[in-house]
């Protein structure tokens, strides 16, 4: 136990840390369940936290770890520009560019000071994907742009509310700039409903335990999970190790693959991460800001150190972690490079740090998962000139581990999102959904089977439709681990009404009309250890449920099946 | 108890809850006060249990079976079927190019933070050899693009039953807008296998989405063989028994239903322990005119926590079981990994920590004596004072206090550096921080401030947490029932018969014709007197609400809105109920379009105010028993409680914290500034001064 610890109510610390995750959990709750907009509410594509007056984060409620501290540079980034002292209540503060902190301009920073006796004590945020935020296309996350400009508004920090007073110039401004401002609005309310109970709450606290007392009692908390972050980095083995992967392409060079290359130097009780060698930054929008790095680590190192989440999550468990992001690279871009595909980005540094840290504990991480999210958007007008814009998000297959078969079709490392029911995205557009199944075969071969990656058939019913396509995997597979294969590939195909075909090289934003289909799969996840031996019972179940093919079971596993002999 | 046998024919009551480790069986006889038993529950047969509550019946209250009226029954056959994954075999037909639908799930995950992932979704009900598909296609406007292809529906079944299915579940796409296909596939394999069970999603849950449509469909298909076989059984046993009595079940929503009706809906009795317990909360509430509450059971393992308004519990339109979200509506109940074998633990930054993990019953808090090595709330309770080692669970199990504080030394206090009593409170205030929080989220979910309700402590261990519980909240008052333990068989005493239908009614609320809103509650209205007819309740008997699920247009988690359709204009009064609701749940509201998504009739008959005379005859001793130090949160050093015995406090018995009182099922604690009154019907109700 260290000296400083002695000083508090270890029961105190604990009532109000619980309490804390209790004030994050019921902001995140009004997040999600009051927006408007689909990739929240069923995306799951929003966070609350509270930070400390000093900009560290205190309790966050996520439901998608890519969004782990990713806040903290937004926060800097108010902090810097009002110093406390300047914040008054009924202030609310709005930003989303991602050279003042932002991760990409969909999510938008509601930030809202509490006060306590008149003095702010601490800062309530809320973060969430907007469905539109104006720019070149739908979705606002066009695969081609290449200048910031094109994926939107840019909002820098600016006061939403002024002592209480809405500003009504920024809000028709705003309005004027997206494609559908009503959502837009709703969810900015549902934000700063989340905010404000947030401030209430930890007004509330402050009144109960004295705000010097409560905000000793903050730093405490951050210190502590530090502490116990250094102690879970012991249990890894020293050294330094190396992973390279890439993802297929930036958007806009699309034959060019983008190159991820980290190296994790674990020492006692820190860990630093070393981009060098990763690609200069793209033309195209897959460069990540820094805190989409950061979230990656700290994703990373707490599923290898603490999978159950006994560490509370708050700002101390970042302090141990340190990136090293060359300038004007891919995870350290230059003003107005674009940022909107980040995720794919974010999603491959982790598995690149996994892919590191699996050298140093290789029965807790498993084979590369597939580790894609694929987003389509379709938006557009019906012939009677109703518009429409919707979203879908598919996952791919996991990794196999040397104890066990990888997951089909979940999502996995820093995004956690769900995919749109086939019925509501009918509903929404006019689009058929003809297909929404597991791809046979897709697992990458190994004792134990790479987790399947799904298959989907649209078909465009009405009226004019951009499709805005990004996939991941469509020429890096997920490699397999100790003798298993890697997974298959992604793919996806235009299949014009006419029968003519255009295959997809990964992104994508396309014309569709009347007629015409999408055909796409995504990738399977590495396989575990030699194919061969695998049971012979767990292939043949696997060709009975249609997840391996009676060829593939006879070639990569050699196992002769029944369907096989007729 | 009861020895004097009345001249006539009496009609008798009866309600027996299974659950794990015991059955609660109360009776209930006009002019006699209620009587309660804890049997055994015999694992493996449970329907053994209820025939056996019979011959005790009979036995020692002399009750004989013909006088059983109506016997009322909550049972854990559902969810224990899944768990113990002892459902049928089933096969699954979809739409073409749907069947891996229940496979692939929405494709997020609750294991957040592990790399090593496991699967999700329930595969087990049907893994991809035994889901087939058949050609038919549906638009979202519910119009037959492609037709049912009846060959191959004929194709699919048989395969499925060569396989070895016991029942197939049917999931089309929009059958809930169009079931014509989902119908007419039944028939189709009824024509050849007339005794196969079928369920239709469009029957089970005709709502959009359709993987939640899918694993509800495809739940309901693994439980009828199960509930079948269950019901009939018991049914069997009760007319072997001499029992006449129709046998009711409860269903997750907390109404009964016949056992016909409940084959048919299986799927409807996942929560029916559960809901039970949250019923008996609810009475309790009423007997004493309280009709918000928050009603907390607190077990070894875990805390489930339930809101009650307006002295209905709320109904939530999906749930958990057995780690599944499945779509079927039932009884709000959260659970908390807190209970009162939950270990405290040190971090490794070395702070105190408590759950989630637990000691369970085997081999329990360290003060059982049973080899538990871990530091549990429980332990802490005897260190505190709260429990009398003599006096544990009526004295059947002596406890061991000696160990209670060895363990608390050893595992808390030294470490932190605090006294054994200190660690034992900080370990009380922590696992009720949890509870409050959890409480908190429940009532906040429905916009409700918890500082208005009244908080009802069911279980062993809710009354020890209750007053301080309630302070954390602001909540003044607290119903401790005269018999905490058997609240779930009570419950099914006082529950209505409840039948709901309720089908897809996607229509923007604008330009919306009153015509066709009556015209699709007459065809649920229906629905529900079919059902009602079943259980053999007359129509002037049943009361009949409506709901309509609505949104904002463009939104998409709909909230419940009653449908009040004696207003004038029932759609505009609609559309402002919306408009406050929504405000008070999310905390904003909008004159913007709005939509009804669902349609809902749910029709009830019968049910009560009170479980009756709660068998309240006070044993006419000194109610003071002793007194005894003890530690509570708000006081530095040791106070001195008046340990009372519950069974002998009258009705008007006043009484001050710190105090204690006794009974043979819990302990309740009555923190200072707390005053306790007993209520005429036996129940307990705390205020805070």
């Amino acid at each position: 136990m260290s000296g400083s610890t002695r000083e508090f109510d270890p029961i105190i610390l604990e009532v109000v840390r619980n309490k804390l995750d209790g004030i994050a959990n019921e902001m995140e709750l009004t997040l999600i369940r009051s927006a408007f907009s689909t990739i929240v509410k069923e995306g799951l594509d929003a966070s609350a936290s509270l930070f400390t007056i000093g900009g560290e984060t205190l309790a966050q409620a996520i439901a998608t770890p890519i969004h782990l501290g990713t806040l903290i540079p937004m926060v800097g980034t108010l902090i810097e520009h009002h110093p406390p002292d300047n914040m008054r209540e009924g202030d609310i503060f709005i930003l989303n560019d991602c050279y003042q902190g932002g991760t990409h301009l969909p999510d938008i920073a509601i930030m809202m000071p509490v006060f306590a006796r008149g003095r702010p004590i601490a800062i309530s945020a809320a973060m969430t994907h907007h469905q539109d935020v104006g720019g070149m296309a739908p979705g606002s996350t066009p695969t081609n742009a290449t200048e910031i400009f094109q994926e939107g508004i840019r909002i820098p920090l600016l006061k939403y509310r002024d002592a209480g007073r809405l500003n009504e110039t920024l809000i028709e401004l705003l309005r004027r700039n997206v494609r559908l401002p009503d959502i837009l609005m709703g969810d900015i309310n549902a934000q700063i409903a989340a905010c404000s109970i947030g401030a209430r709450r930890l007004g509330a606290l402050a009144e109960n335990y004295g705000e010097n007392h409560l905000i000793a009692l903050f730093d405490e908390l951050l210190d502590r999970s530090e502490k116990m972050t250094r102690e879970a980095l012991r249990s890894l083995k020293p050294g330094t190790y190396r992973y390279v992967d890439y993802l297929d392409n930036d958007g806009v060079d699309l034959d060019k693959p983008v190159r991820i290359e980290v190296a994790v130097a674990v020492a006692e009780g820190s860990v630093h991460c070393d981009f060098t060698g990763t690609s200069p930054q793209a033309r195209g929008p897959f460069n990540a800001v820094p805190s989409g790095s950061y979230a990656a680590a700290c994703f990373a190192l707490r599923a290898v150190t603490d999978p159950l989440s006994l560490i509370p999550s708050n700002g101390g468990c970042f302090r141990p972690v340190r990136l090293t992001l060359p300038e004007a690279s891919l995870v350290n871009p230059r003003e107005p490079a674009p940022v909107g595909c980040r995720t794919s980005t974010v999603k491959r540094i982790i598995g690149c740090i996994l892919g590191a840290l699996r050298q140093a504990a290789p029965d807790r991480v498993p084979a590369d998962a597939a580790s894609t999210l694929l987003i389509i958007h379709f938006g557009g007008r019906r012939a009677d000139g109703s518009g429409f814009v919707t979203s879908q998000l598919i996952s791919a297959g996991t990794g196999a581990s040397d104890k066990s078969d990888g997951v089909d079709v979940i999502d996995t490392d820093g995004s956690n999102c769900m995919n749109v029911p086939a019925e509501a995205l009918m509903m929404e557009a006019p689009i058929r959904v003809h297909r929404a199944a597991l791809n046979r075969d897709s697992g990458g071969r190994g004792r134990h089977r790479g987790g399947l990656g799904a298959q989907f058939e649209y078909e465009i019913l009405d009226g004019e439709v951009t499709l805005t396509y990004r996939g991941e995997r469509h020429f890096f597979e997920a490699a397999g681990y100790d003798g298993g294969s890697p997974g298959s590939r992604s793919t996806a195909v235009i299949r014009r009404a006419d029968g003519s075909t255009e295959v997809i090289p990964s992104k994508i934003v396309a014309r569709l009309a009347r007629g015409d289909r999408l055909l796409l799969t995504t990738a399977g996840g590495g396989g575990h250890g030699d194919p061969h031996q695998r049971e012979g019972a767990l292939v043949l179940a696997d060709v009975a449920n249609g997840k391996v093919s009676a060829e593939a079971a006879r070639e990569a596993y050699g196992c002769t099946t029944t369907a096989d002999r007729h | 108890m009861s020895e004097k046998r009345p001249p006539k024919p009496r009609r008798i009551d009866v309600g027996v809850d299974i659950g794990g480790t015991f059955t609660d069986v109360v009776c209930r006889s006009p002019g006699e006060p209620i009587r309660a038993v804890k049997l055994p529950t015999i694992r493996g047969d449970p329907s053994a249990a209820v025939l056996r509550s019979i011959a005790y019946m009979s036995r020692h209250w002399d009750v004989a079976p013909v006088e059983i009226a109506r016997f009322l029954h909550g049972t854990t056959i559902a969810t224990n079927a899944v768990i113990e994954r002892k459902g049928a075999k089933i096969g699954l037909i979809t739409s073409s190019g749907f069947k891996d639908v229940l496979e692939m799930g929405r494709g997020s995950r609750q294991a957040l933070y592990r790399a090593i992932l496991e699967p999700e979704t329930p595969v087990f009900l049907a893994p991809g050899s035994r889901r087939k598909e058949v050609k038919e296609q549906v638009s979202a406007k519910g119009e037959v693009v492609v037709p049912l292809d009846e060959a191959e529906v004929e194709h699919a079944a048989g395969q499925l039953i060569v396989d070895g299915a016991e029942a197939i579940a049917i999931c089309f796409i929009f059958s809930f807008l169009n079931p014509a296909h989902e119908l007419r596939a039944r028939e189709v394999i009824r024509a050849r296998h007339p005794d196969l069970m079928v369920s239709l999603s469009c029957e089970v849950d005709p709502v959009f989405r359709e993987y939640e449509r899918t694993v509800v469909t495809a739940f309901d298909a693994y439980m009828k063989p199960v509930v079948e076989r269950y019901l009939g059984k018991l049914e069997r046993g009760l007319l072997e028994a001499g029992v006449g009595a129709p046998l009711q079940v409860m269903q997750s929503r907390g109404g009964l239903a016949g056992t016909k009706v409940a084959r048919k809906r299986p799927v409807r009795l996942f929560m029916s322990g559960p809901a039970a317990g949250v019923i008996g909360g609810t009475i309790v509430g009423r007997m004493a005119g309280k009709g918000d509450l928050i009603t907390i059971d607190i077990g070894g393992t875990s805390s489930d926590i339930a809101l009650v308004e307006g002295g209905r519990p709320i109904i939530r339109p999906e749930g958990k079981i057995a780690g599944f979200s499945v779509r079927v509506p039932m009884v709000d109940v959260n659970a908390i990994g807190a209970g009162g074998g939950s270990i405290a633990w040190l971090d490794t930054a070395g702070g105190l920590r408590v759950g989630p993990h637990s000691a369970g019953s085997e081999p329990g808090p360290a003060c059982y004596g049973r080899g538990g090595e871990e530091a549990t709330v429980t332990d802490a309770s005897v260190v505190l004072g709260y429990l009398d080692p003599d006096f544990f669970a009526g004295g059947s199990l002596r406890l061991i206090p000696t160990l209670a504080h060895e363990v608390i030394a050893k595992k808390v206090a030294r470490p932190l550096g605090l006294a054994v009593e200190e660690a034992a409170l900080g370990i009380h205030r922590v696992i009720n921080a949890q509870m409050v929080e959890g409480i908190r989220l429940v009532s906040i979910r429905q916009g409700v401030d918890p500082r208005r309700l009244t908080l009802v402590a069911l279980g062993g261990a809710g009354p020890l947490h209750a007053t301080a519980l309630a302070a954390e909240l602001a909540i003044g008052n607290v119903l401790i029932p005269r018999h905490p333990g058997v609240l779930s068989a009570a419950g099914l005493l006082a529950a209505p018969i409840e039948h709901e239908v309720a089908q897809a009614f996607p229509r923007a609320l604008g330009g919306l014709s009153l015509t066709e809103v009556r015209r699709a509650l007459a065809g649920l209205d229906r629905g529900c007197a079919r059902l009602m007819a079943e259980d053999r309740v007359a129509p002037q008997a049943v009361s009949v609400e409506y709901f309509a699920d609505m949104w904002y247009v463009g939104q998409s988690y709909p909230l419940e809105v009653p449908l009040r359709m004696s207003e004038r204009d029932p759609l505009a009064s609609l559309y402002e109920d919306f408009l406050a609701l929504h405000d008070r749940i999310y905390g904003h509201s909008t004159r913007s379009p709005a939509a009804i998504v669902n349609l809902r009739a749910v029709h009830r008959a019968g049910g009560s105010d009170s479980v009756g005379e709660l068998g309240y005859e006070p044993t006419g001793t000194d109610a003071r028993k002793t007194s005894r130090l003890i530690r509570v949160a708000a006081e530095r050093g040791p106070v001195l409680a008046e340990i009372y015995d519950r069974a002998a406090m009258v009705p008007g018995f006043t009484f001050w914290g710190p105090a204690i009182v006794e009974q043979d099922d819990t302990t309740t604690l009555v923190e200072p500034d707390w005053r306790g009154t007993v209520v005429s019907d036996g129940n307990l109700y705390l205020e805070r001064q």
